[in-house]
């Protein structure tokens, strides 16, 4: 999509227009402004953006809308890139995990400031100000205790449980907004006659675990799908349809006409039939120079040469 | 000819209509249909019908109606005020399409092209004519398109009456005439006190003819060019005059449907060329590397930002 890239970027300019939250600029609890701060996401370990607000106590994901042939006009202007930007809230903890993970090696209690620590994205250390940060961690490591200190420790056992909670109450925010998680369906606005009883709850519990994914690394994304007891996909095929309609009977099928009688060796040519007066008289006509039918259907090297 | 209704809202189709002389309810009429304004660049085209009694050709014809394009347009007025004075046997009736109209029909995704407009518009009007109780025998038009399948089409739709599809018909027929002159008295009347929806301040007037190839009209359709919106609903923006203009100085506007070389929109739709389907190597590259985005956010069309 490389000309896509390019009209994106010649459209950046100043202003955005974004949804979020009153909560996410909100500036009278403490003077700092909300700011935007690229961070390592957790799912392809490249940068994101984040938003942290109210003094890095919230910390918010931003997702855009993009489509191609879109623009704005915001009041007496056009923009000429028509995204639309969604500010919403985010549980840090997904952020901090990656680090946590990878202290984990050492397979020691540390303190939280210094196990999130990342030369590439020094902003990270500011998410341990966030307000649920440090009082949730328990979630996904063990703590002790030593004096006023706090040490932390990995935890996967505890870990696949949070986000066996997390999956579980992803589905019932897809049922309760009726979002259709059976394949076959690729359109979001197309909208279901059906039920969502007609989905079973592995249909829910995989879509769950997708969008979860996209906020854990591979190595626990596939960790968690055992957890959750759901057998791995391994061929793309196995999601879609079954293309041909199930046979109705549990009897074996037969083939309709049997070929194989061709093949066999008392198998002769029946002998033409007799030709009719008409083939005959046909059969007479003097066909020197004239070109076989099926000339006039083969490959057009020769008009090309001429 | 009162106007009034159409310059209060000129983006859309307007009908304006005389009274229906009482004898083309009892007697066989004769219609003629004729458009003006088709040509130009800018303002309405104007479709006119006017019909009377097949008996009263001849009074139609003292009143020495001719082709609209012979007269000038202080003669057209006149005749004109004859035609609505002579409404104990004649009728009129005409169809503004405003310039907006003919832009979006033939701009919009399943182009609507202006013969399919012009035809369709003059059966309205003969239907109109029908519903309001004329007793319509013969219709004489002034051909759009090849006249014989002109012709068939209209004699189709309207059964038991006798259609005559003829190129200069307005010269042939007066009742063509008749209608030609109320069609062009309204193109010119609209035209001249076009009330311009749009906040331009004070409008030069001197547009000309309205013609592509009128210097007048040129000068007017550069000095009026907005870079994004083009121009005002008074000018026809699928004339190629207008495109041309837009497409040099306006800022570029890309909409889904447009047509673009198939080896670009190919590229843009990250389509691949079918050639590289038979390829040796093609097996191992088509699995993509990336992990792909989950189905909720691709079909939302959602995506992570790296960067503002």
């Amino acid at each position: 999509m490389a000309t896509k890239k390019k009209r994106t970027q010649s459209a950046h300019t100043d202003s955005w227009v974004v949804m979020a939250a009153d909560s996410a600029i909100d500036t009278q609890k403490d003077d700092s402004d909300p700011a935007f701060v690229r961070l390592r996401n957790p799912s392809t370990d490249a940068a994101s953006l984040y938003l942290l607000g109210s003094g890095d106590v919230q910390l918010f994901e931003v997702k855009v809308f993009e489509e191609e042939f879109h623009s704005w006009f915001v009041g007496q202007t056009v923009q000429r890139d028509g995204r639309l930007m969604f500010v919403t809230p985010m549980d840090p903890l997904y952020l901090i995990l990656p680090y946590l993970i990878k202290s984990d090696k050492e397979g020691k209690f540390q303190p939280m400031d210094q196990v999130v620590m990342d030369e590439e994205f020094p902003a990270c250390s500011r998410l341990l100000s966030c307000t649920c940060s440090l009082t949730s961690l328990h979630h996904v490591a063990e703590e002790k205790e030593v004096g006023d200190l706090k040490f932390h420790r990995y935890s996967q056992e505890k870990t696949l449980n949070w986000l066996k909670r997390k999956v579980e109450r992803t589905v019932t925010a897809l049922k309760k907004r009726h979002i259709s998680v059976g394949e076959g369906v690729k359109s979001s606005t197309y909208v279901r006659v059906k039920s969502e009883s007609d989905y079973n709850e592995e249909d829910y519990l995989r879509y769950a675990h997708g969008l979860i994914s996209e906020y854990i690394s591979e190595d626990l994304s596939k960790a968690l799908l055992s957890h959750l007891q759901l057998p791995e996909l391994t061929s793309p095929k196995e999601t879609e349809p079954p293309s041909k309609k199930r046979k109705l009977s549990d009897n074996p099928v037969e083939a309709g006409e049997d070929y194989t009688k061709f093949n066999s060796a008392d198998f002769t040519r029946k002998p033409p039939k007799k030709m009719t007066t008409a083939q005959k008289t046909l059969a007479k006509v003097d066909k020197s120079g004239m070109k076989p039918m099926s000339s006039f259907f083969s490959p057009k090297v020769k008009a090309e040469n001429k | 000819m009162d106007l009034s209704h159409f310059d209060s809202n000129n983006s859309v189709s307007c009908r304006l209509a005389s009274q229906v002389p009482d004898v083309c309810r009892t007697e066989d009429c004769c219609l003629g249909i004729d458009e003006a304004g088709r040509g130009p660049v800018l303002g309405p085209m104007v479709y006119g019908i006017c019909f009377c009694p097949v008996s009263k050709k001849g009074e139609l014809k003292d009143l020495k109606v001719a082709d609209s394009k012979t007269l000038t347009e202080e003669e057209r007025e006149n005749l004109f005020e004859k035609i609505d004075e002579a409404n104990s046997f004649v009728g009129w009736a005409l169809q503004i399409l405003s310039p907006n109209t003919i832009s979006t029909s033939m701009l919009q995704r399943t182009k609507y092209n202006l013969n399919a407009l012009s035809h369709d518009t003059a059966i309205g009007l003969v239907q109109y004519a029908l519903d309001s109780g004329v007793q319509l025998k013969e219709v004489f038009v002034d051909t759009v398109g090849p006249a014989e399948k002109y012709e068939d089409k209209l004699s189709k739709l309207f059964p038991g009456i006798e259609v005559t599809v003829r190129p200069k018909a307005d010269s042939l027929f007066p009742v063509v005439s008749a209608a030609s002159i109320c069609a062009k008295v309204a193109r010119d009347r609209a035209v001249k006190g076009w009330n311009f929806q749009e906040d331009l301040g004070e409008v030069d007037a001197d547009y000309g003819s309205g013609y592509p190839g009128d210097p007048k009209t040129k000068a007017w359709l550069q000095k009026y060019l907005d870079p994004v919106f083009g121009y005002p609903q008074f000018v026809r923006f699928s004339w190629s005059t207008a495109k041309i203009l837009m497409d040099n100085k306006g800022v570029a506007v890309h909409w889904d449907d447009d047509e673009e070389d198939g080896e670009k929109a190919a590229q843009r739709k990250n389509n691949k060329s079918m050639l590289s389907y038979f390829s040796a190597s093609a097996g191992g590259n088509t699995q993509n590397p990336t992990p792909q985005t989950h189905r909720f956010f691709t079909e939302r069309r959602l995506k992570n930002l790296d960067t503002l």
